[in-house]
C-alpha cells in the first residue's frame, strides 16, 4: 500500500510543482494585472491606456520578450467604482495570478485596492494615478510622473507669479483623486503666496450637471478655476460658466490634458491651460516615433494621444525595470531594479530616476499646455518641481 | 444673487423638463399596463445614438433628423413590447418589470458594442451661448428644451383629450375589460402606447444628449425621472410633468445652497419626505381602502 501512497504523492508533486517561486512568472511568459475603467465616467483613459502598455508589450514580445519571458496583460474592467476594483483585484491576485499590478486606473479605484495588494505582497507598479500617496506609502507602491500636489503647486505659482491673479477657486471632484491637488494647491496658496481659494467647489464622481458649481463659482468673483477634474467635466463646467456671462481662466492638473476635452467642449474649452507631465503626442524623439509607429501598428483605430502615450510610457519603464532584474525575476527583484533606475531617458528628452526612498520617479518635471485652436500647445519649458510638495 | 438664483432655476427647469419627458414615459405605459417599464431610460439613450449616427455618420439634415429619431424611438418601443412585454404578458406583474430591466441592460450593452463607451459630443440646433432679458440670465438651449417640451406635452393634453384614440386610450387605462366591450382594440392600444412612450423618451433623449454629452450610460437619468414621477404621484401625467420639473430645480438650488453631496441626495430626500406626508405623491389618488 505504502507504494501507492508514495507514488501518488510523486505525481501529485510533478504535477503541481512550479518551475518559478513567484506568482505570474513562468519560463517564458509574465502575467500582469490592471484594474482599468473601460466603460465608464472615465473610459476615455481607460480604454487608451490599456491600448498604450499593449503596444509597447506587443513589440516586445514580438522581439522575443525579455529574458525570454513574454508580458501579457490581463485586465478588468472597474467602471471607476471602488467596490468592482476591489473585486477585480481579488480576480487577478488570486485566481490570474498576477506578478504585479501595473497601471492600475484612478485615485479613488487604486487607493480601494491599496491594503488589499499590501497584504498579498503584490506591488503596485505605476498606477494610473499620480495621487501623492503613491510616492510616500511605501514598499509596494512605485509611481511614475509628477503628483497632482506638484502639478497643482506649478498652477499655483503660475497664476500668481505670471498672471498675477490672486482671485483663485477650487472645483475638485470629492474624492481622493481631487482633494489630493486641491488640498496640494491650498497649502501651495497659503505657505507660499499667504493666500486660500476664494471658493471651493466640489462635484462627485460621473455627475453630469454642474449649473450650481457655476454659479457658485461665478459668485465668488474668481478669476481663475483650477480643475481637479477629469475630461467630462471641464467643458461642460465651461460651458455652464459661460451660460451665465462668467469667462474665467480654467487650468487643471494632466488628467484633463487628452483629445476628447477639446472634442466635447469645442469652442468653450479654448485657452484652458493643463499641465503636462511628460511630452506631447506629436513632439519629435525617437521614443516618440517609436509610440506612433507601435500604435500605428497595434492600435490603428485610435488616435495619437496623451491618454495611450501616459500607458505606453508606463509599458516602458516596466520593460527596463524587467531588463535590469534579469532572468530571475521576482517581485522584490523587480522593485529593487525599479529602484536602480536613475537618469534613465527612454529617448524624449527627459529622465526617470528612483533610489532610496524616492518612488516618485520623473516628478520634477513639468509644464503648461493650452487649448489653441482646437489642439494643446505648450506654452511653458519643463519646469523643475522638486520643490514642491512633500520632500 | 436674485440673478444667480433666477438663472439657477431657468437651468434648472430646463433639465427637470427632460426628466419630465422622461417620466411621463413611465406613466403612460403604467396608466396603460400596470407595468414599470424600466428601459425607459435606455429610449432616451437609444435615440440619443441614432440621432448621432444619423447626423455624423450620414450627414442627415438636423430636421430630419429629429423627425426621424422620434418615428424610429416609436418604433423600438413596439419592437419592445411586442418583443419582451406581449409574450409574458399574461405573467404576473412583477416578472414583465424584470423583463424591461432585463431589456434595458441589453440595449446598454449594445450600444457599448456598436459605439463604444467614450463619452461623445452630440451637436444640437439650439445655441448655448448666453442671453440677457433683463436680469434673466439664460442659454437659447435652456429655452429650447423648455419650450419643445412644452410643445410636447400640450400635444399630448390635446390628442388625449379630443382624439377618439386617445380618448381609447383613456378608456383602456380605467377598466380594460369596458374598453374591449366597447370595440376597443386593447391590444393595438398597448402597443400604441410604448410608441408614443419611446418616441417621448426619443425627443427627451435629443433635448439631453448635446447638454451631458452621449455616451451608453445615458439612460441611468431614467432613475431621476422615475424619482420624479413618484413624486408627483406615479399614475398622473400632470404629476409626472410637475415632479420632474421641480426635481430638476430642487437639484440646482440644492447643489448652490449647499454642496455637491447635499445635491446628490436632495432628489431622494425629497422624494421621502413627499411619501411621508402624502404617500400618493403630489397629485396621486389616495389608495382606496378595501374592507
Amino acid at each position: 500500500m505504502n507504494w501507492i501512497i508514495a507514488a501518488l504523492t510523486l505525481l501529485v508533486l510533478l504535477g503541481s510543482s512550479p518551475v518559478w517561486a513567484e506568482d505570474g512568472v513562468t519560463d517564458k511568459e509574465v502575467v500582469i494585472g490592471a484594474g482599468l475603467d473601460l466603460t465608464g465616467a472615465v473610459a476615455n483613459w481607460g480604454v487608451n491606456i490599456k491600448a498604450g502598455m499593449e503596444a509597447m508589450f506587443n513589440r516586445v514580445n514580438a522581439a522575443g520578450g525579455v529574458h525570454g519571458r513574454t508580458i501579457r496583460l490581463i485586465s478588468y474592467d472597474h467602471v471607476y467604482q471602488p467596490p468592482k476594483a476591489v473585486t477585480n483585484a481579488k480576480r487577478l491576485v488570486e485566481r490570474d495570478k498576477v506578478f504585479v499590478m501595473m497601471g492600475h486606473l484612478g485615485t479613488p479605484t487604486t487607493k480601494a485596492v491599496k491594503d488589499y495588494l499590501e497584504e498579498k505582497k503584490v506591488p503596485n507598479i505605476f498606477p494610473a494615478t499620480l495621487a501623492s500617496m503613491w510616492t510616500n506609502s511605501g514598499k509596494w507602491h512605485v509611481g511614475d510622473l509628477a503628483t497632482y500636489t506638484d502639478q497643482t503647486g506649478l498652477i499655483v505659482d503660475y497664476l500668481v507669479k505670471e498672471r498675477k491673479i490672486r482671485k483663485i477657486a477650487s472645483f475638485y471632484q470629492d474624492d481622493e483623486y481631487g482633494l489630493d491637488g486641491h488640498l496640494g494647491g491650498k497649502a501651495r496658496l497659503k505657505h507660499t503666496h499667504d493666500l486660500s481659494y476664494v471658493a471651493e467647489v466640489d462635484y462627485k464622481r460621473a455627475d453630469i450637471d454642474f449649473s450650481s458649481q457655476a454659479a457658485k463659482l461665478k459668485e465668488s468673483g474668481a478669476e481663475a478655476v483650477i480643475l481637479q477634474a477629469v475630461y467630462r467635466e471641464p467643458p461642460r463646467l465651461a460651458e455652464q460658466c459661460h451660460a451665465i456671462g462668467y469667462n474665467p481662466l480654467f487650468i487643471g492638473p494632466s488628467p484633463i490634458v487628452l483629445a476628447k476635452t477639446i472634442e466635447l467642449g469645442g469652442k468653450h474649452v479654448e485657452g484652458m491651460i493643463g499641465v503636462e507631465v511628460y511630452p506631447l503626442p506629436t513632439e519629435p524623439g525617437a521614443f516618440l516615433d517609436q509610440y506612433r509607429a507601435d500604435m500605428a501598428k497595434y492600435f490603428p483605430n485610435l488616435p495619437i494621444d496623451t491618454t495611450n502615450l501616459y500607458g505606453y510610457q508606463k509599458a516602458a519603464l516596466f520593460v527596463e525595470a524587467m531588463q535590469r532584474a534579469g532572468r530571475n525575476l521576482t517581485r522584490d527583484s523587480v522593485l529593487k531594479a525599479i529602484e536602480s533606475i536613475k537618469d534613465w531617458d527612454p529617448g524624449w528628452g527627459l529622465k526617470y530616476g528612483y533610489g532610496g526612498d524616492n518612488r516618485r520617479g520623473m516628478s520634477n518635471a513639468g509644464r503648461l499646455v493650452v487649448v489653441k485652436d482646437g489642439k494643446w500647445v505648450k506654452v511653458s519649458d519643463w519646469t523643475e518641481l522638486k520643490e514642491i510638495g512633500r520632500k | 444673487m436674485a440673478e444667480i438664483l433666477t438663472s439657477q432655476v431657468v437651468s434648472g427647469l430646463a433639465t427637470g423638463c427632460v426628466y419630465a419627458l422622461i417620466a411621463l414615459g413611465f406613466v403612460l405605459i403604467f396608466k396603460a399596463t400596470d407595468v414599470v417599464n424600466f428601459a425607459q431610460g435606455e429610449f432616451v439613450m437609444a435615440s440619443g445614438f441614432m440621432s448621432y449616427t444619423l447626423l455624423i455618420g450620414f450627414g442627415v439634415p438636423y430636421g430630419l433628423v429629429l423627425l426621424a429619431t422620434v418615428v424610429l424611438s416609436g418604433f423600438m418601443g413596439v419592437v419592445l413590447e411586442r418583443v419582451v412585454v406581449r409574450p409574458i404578458m399574461d405573467a404576473p406583474i412583477f416578472s414583465i418589470v424584470i423583463a424591461t430591466i432585463g431589456a434595458s441592460i441589453v440595449l446598454r450593452s449594445s450600444a457599448g458594442i456598436v459605439f463604444g463607451y467614450d463619452v461623445l459630443p452630440l451637436p444640437t440646433i439650439f445655441s448655448k451661448d448666453p442671453v440677457r432679458l433683463g436680469f434673466l440670465q439664460f442659454t437659447a438651449m435652456d429655452v429650447g428644451v423648455i419650450g419643445s417640451s412644452l410643445v410636447i406635452m400640450v400635444g399630448l393634453y390635446l390628442f388625449f383629450k379630443l382624439t377618439k384614440t386617445g380618448m381609447a386610450m383613456r378608456a383602456t387605462a380605467q377598466s380594460q375589460t369596458a374598453a374591449r366591450l366597447m370595440g376597443v382594440s386593447v391590444k393595438r392600444i398597448f402597443s400604441l402606447t410604448w410608441a408614443i412612450s419611446a418616441a417621448i423618451g426619443g425627443v427627451a433623449g435629443v433635448l439631453i444628449a448635446p447638454i451631458v454629452y452621449l455616451d451608453p450610460n445615458l439612460g441611468f437619468i431614467g432613475v431621476k425621472a422615475f424619482a420624479g414621477a413618484i413624486l408627483g404621484g406615479f399614475g398622473s401625467i400632470p404629476g409626472a410633468i410637475v415632479g420632474g420639473m421641480l426635481l430638476g430645480v430642487i437639484e440646482n438650488l440644492s447643489g448652490y445652497f449647499f454642496n455637491a453631496g447635499i445635491k446628490q441626495v436632495s432628489t431622494y430626500i425629497l422624494l421621502i419626505l413627499v411619501l411621508v406626508v402624502r404617500p400618493a405623491g403630489f397629485f396621486g389618488a389616495a389608495p382606496v381602502r378595501r374592507v
